[in-house]
């Protein structure tokens, strides 16, 4: 056996230390939760994980699976996830302001010439003449809660049209369901893979889309907590190399079509695994192709919209007047559009 | 030789005091007073963050907000009414059939297994059920307090008729009373101090319910606005909305004990 001296030792030590800092941040190992919704727009993070896009970039990510946005976003306030996707809401916004979280990236959006939310009106209300959103004037419009997106997307239809709907909150989306269907709500706005097969059953009528209202609507957006996005940029890049990836193979294959419909299929099956996991393949297809919507390529972020739903938030007492653009949004990792 | 003979007689102490608990006034008051000062103190030394809980003044500053908005009256007055009317449905029907079980052998068979299958579920799983039942108005929220404090107002009721002192009640029947004569003299004020605690847990539900009455399609209302400011992580709403709640349960609790001053005056 070889014995090294002293300096024969240290020199080594020098180097293995310095092969380490070395080797690109992106090749470490390195542990990430990302919270995600069994919705077809969070399929960015199902496929950058199973085509093992994650690992590529060097990031071991647990998905970790939430009933509802707004749980997701307190759970990352508290560290238990990193990387979240979900619709800026009033609670987001909050839990911004108190420095907990910061949102670093776009998701899905509204795009002109694609598919995308539809205005819903329940059979009784569309009797009765509820035939387009300028008559929304009175009519009850269902959301989550107040300071979500569907209360945002209400309330900019009918600042256009100049009506004034009622909000009602339901608290769930399954409940909206039940009472648009049962015609206890009148109106609602919700991602095509819910609206079709609802007016598909003749309940509910489709009576406009988003898109017309709100061009370009940054409908959800990327986000991790204040402290990963200030300190931890290595982690957070790594996080949006692999989450562009799988994103950049959704747009290609089930938006754009670019690559047949084998690549449709196939997709299809590996969406399924976290999509509509109750209901056999054949069935939950149809749903998982409908609701295809762009998702934002390398996670580029609308800046404009964003401010407009901070804007609109303010303006309705939601959340603090003395929130500013800069205290949520981080845009230096990502590509701004419309700023 | 005996000590008494020896020394004389001694004085013996009066033992028996029993562990009755005594009044100490402003002792509750201090206590509250001690964990918001402690609160108040955290918040400002940057001890508790603003993510875990508000700053105390912020949360009276928000109520006060509330007060000159007059908004508060709008959800009280909202909130009000729906716990009066569910919990007087509840807790009426609740008693009426707690007494039948009590008193009537068939009625014991048949009902006692029933409420015992419906005092477990959560009557929040069964709200989406009560909308397509009562609809999304105020008559799904009176039914959802009502149907929660029926079940404990019933137990309440039989297990207080069933405590009932017996030989009172074979006293009445020696002396030749009529049955009716025996419930309504003998039975329904010994069962009442029963009836009155058990109202103390189902009045508790009824409010716990109320947030939950208002999940589905409420504006306004104590629990409208709760959820609202959980959805927006607003916490200096929030507990401004729970310090109400909390009043609210102070306030039934003191009527009751009012009611139980009047109505038990014969147990001195």
């Amino acid at each position: 056996m070889t014995k090294l001296n002293r300096r024969q030792t240290l020199g080594l030590m020098g180097a293995a230390a310095a092969s380490g800092l070395a080797a690109p941040a992106l090749a470490q190992n390195t542990r990430a939760v990302v919270g995600a919704l069994s919705l077809t727009s969070h399929s960015g993070s199902f496929i950058a994980l199973e085509r093992g896009y994650f690992a590529q970039a060097g990031l071991d990510v647990e998905l970790k699976f939430f009933q509802a946005a707004q749980p997701m976003a307190v759970a990352i306030a508290s560290g238990d996830v990193d990387f979240g996707v979900t619709a800026i809401s009033g609670g987001l916004l909050s839990l911004a302001q108190k420095g907990a979280v910061k949102v670093i990236g776009g998701a899905l959006s509204e795009e002109a010439g694609i598919d995308g939310q539809k205005i819903l009106a329940s059979d009784a209300a569309f009797q009765a003449g509820l035939t387009s959103p300028a008559g929304l004037d009175g009519k009850r419009f269902g959301m989550t809660t107040a300071g979500s997106s569907f209360h945002y997307m209400g309330a900019r239809i009918a600042g256009a049209e100049g009506v004034a709907p009622q909000f009602v909150p339901l608290q769930k989306v399954g409940a909206i369901v039940g009472a648009l269907k049962s015609g206890q709500v009148d109106a609602w706005s919700i991602v095509p893979h819910i609206a079709k097969p609802l007016a598909g059953s003749g309940a509910v009528h489709i009576i406009g889309n988003v898109a017309d209202y709100l061009p370009d609507y940054q409908v959800t957006t990327v986000f991790t907590s204040a402290d990963n996005a200030d300190n931890d940029r290595g982690l957070v890049e790594t996080f949006l190399a692999g989450f562009g990836m799988g994103v950049a193979d959704y747009n290609d294959t089930m938006v754009d079509r670019l690559n047949g419909d084998a690549a449709v299929d196939e997709m299809v099956q590996l969406i399924h695994k976290y999509v509509y996991t109750d209901r056999p393949l054949d069935k939950a297809a149809p749903s998982i192709i409908n609701g295809s919507m762009r998702i934002n390529r390398d996670a580029a972020i609308n800046v404009a919209s964003v401010r407009d739903q901070m804007t609109w938030m303010q303006a309705e007492g939601l959340v603090d007047r003395a929130i500013t653009l800069e205290t949520f949004l981080d845009t230096s990792y990502v590509e701004t559009v419309g700023a | 030789m005996s000590d008494a003979a020896r020394n004389g007689p001694r004085e013996v102490r009066f033992r028996g005091g029993g562990f009755a608990p005594k009044a100490r006034r402003g002792v509750g008051a201090a206590v509250f007073v001690v964990l918001i000062l402690l609160v108040e103190w955290g918040t400002r030394a940057g001890v508790i963050s603003a993510l875990t809980l508000p700053r105390p003044s912020d949360v009276l500053a928000t109520f006060v907000e509330l007060w000159q908005s007059g908004l508060l009256f709008t959800h009280l007055g909202l909130s009000l009414s729906r716990l009066a009317v569910g919990a007087a449905l509840g807790a009426g029907t609740g008693i009426a059939v707690g007494f039948a079980i009590g008193l009537f052998s068939y009625v014991r068979a048949g009902l006692v297994p029933l409420v015992a299958a419906l005092f477990p579920i959560p009557k929040i799983a069964l709200l989406p059920l009560f909308v397509i039942w009562f609809g999304i108005d105020e008559v799904s929220k009176y039914a959802l307090i009502a149907f929660g404090t029926f079940t404990p107002t019933v137990v309440a009721t039989y297990g207080a008729v069933d405590n009932v002192d017996r030989s009172l009640i074979r006293m009445g029947q020696s002396f030749g009373l009529s049955w009716l004569s025996i419930t309504r003299k003998i039975v329904l004020p010994g069962a009442m101090p029963g009836i009155l605690s058990g109202l103390r847990i189902s009045l508790a539900i009824a409010i716990i319910l109320l947030v939950a009455a208002e999940m589905l399609g409420a504006q306004y209302g104590i629990g409208a606005y709760i959820l609202e400011a959980g959805s927006l992580y607003d916490l200096e709403r929030l507990f401004a909305g729970v310090v109400i709640l909390s009043l609210l349960g102070v306030l039934t609790s003191a009527a009751i004990s009012w009611l139980e001053r009047r109505l038990l005056r014969w147990r001195v």
